[in-house]
């Protein structure tokens, strides 16, 4: 996925336990979380993408991704995915572009920012993982040089 | 930082069981992410973890 994004010029961060996974976190997860920049050429570019990947995207599913609708889940492609283009917590893509990390190339958003998009989502299973979270957070700031 | 290869850890990091209802459909698209909520809170079973606390 990462090499078709990169091959198409997409903007996007890898967020939620997704992300917290590249960063290290030792957990699992059963979809791919993306945090696209919300702009037609991006969503172009993002559709594109998807479709060299292997996503059987319809017209109907090309339009929503587009329009940037908040949230985007496609369930029948080479792997479960979520096209999250406004997560909770989260002011603006390019504020969160401006904290992200890079892992091997791998563009994630922040840990600062996925726990803030997790405590502002609120749920009971963002709540179950918001302190081994932190923790994890801790974890990597003493590893940083 | 993790002394596993970032392949493996994305090899092994994300896998696919089944949830119920929330694996049953293809597809779905919100306009809003208080719609997703909604819709997660009002059709999904409360042990899946999606409803907000």
């Amino acid at each position: 996925m990462h090499a078709a994004f990169e091959r198409h010029q997409v903007r996007y961060l890898f967020i939620g336990k997704a992300g917290a996974i590249i960063l290290g976190f030792p957990d699992t997860s059963q979809d791919v979380d993306v945090f696209p920049m919300k702009d037609e050429r991006n969503g172009r570019r993002l559709v594109a993408a998807l479709r060299e990947i292997g996503f059987d995207l319809s017209l109907e599913r090309e339009t929503d991704i587009l329009r940037g609708k908040d949230f985007v889940e496609i369930k029948d492609g080479p792997f479960d995915i979520d096209l999250i283009f406004a997560p909770d917590g989260i002011e603006t893509f390019e504020e969160a572009w401006a904290r992200h990390e890079d892992v091997e190339g791998f563009p994630v958003c922040s840990i600062d920012d996925i726990i803030a998009s997790k405590r502002a989502a609120n749920r009971q299973k963002d709540r179950e993982s918001l302190d081994r979270l932190e923790e994890f957070r801790i974890y990597l700031r003493q590893r940083r040089p | 930082m993790a002394k596993r290869p970032l392949s493996v850890r994305i090899r092994y990091g994300f896998i696919r069981t089944y949830r119920p209802v929330l694996d049953d459909e293809p597809y779905r698209s919100f306009e809003t992410m208080e719609e997703y909520r909604q819709w997660c809170e009002q059709n999904l079973p409360k042990w899946l973890g999606f409803a907000r606390i």
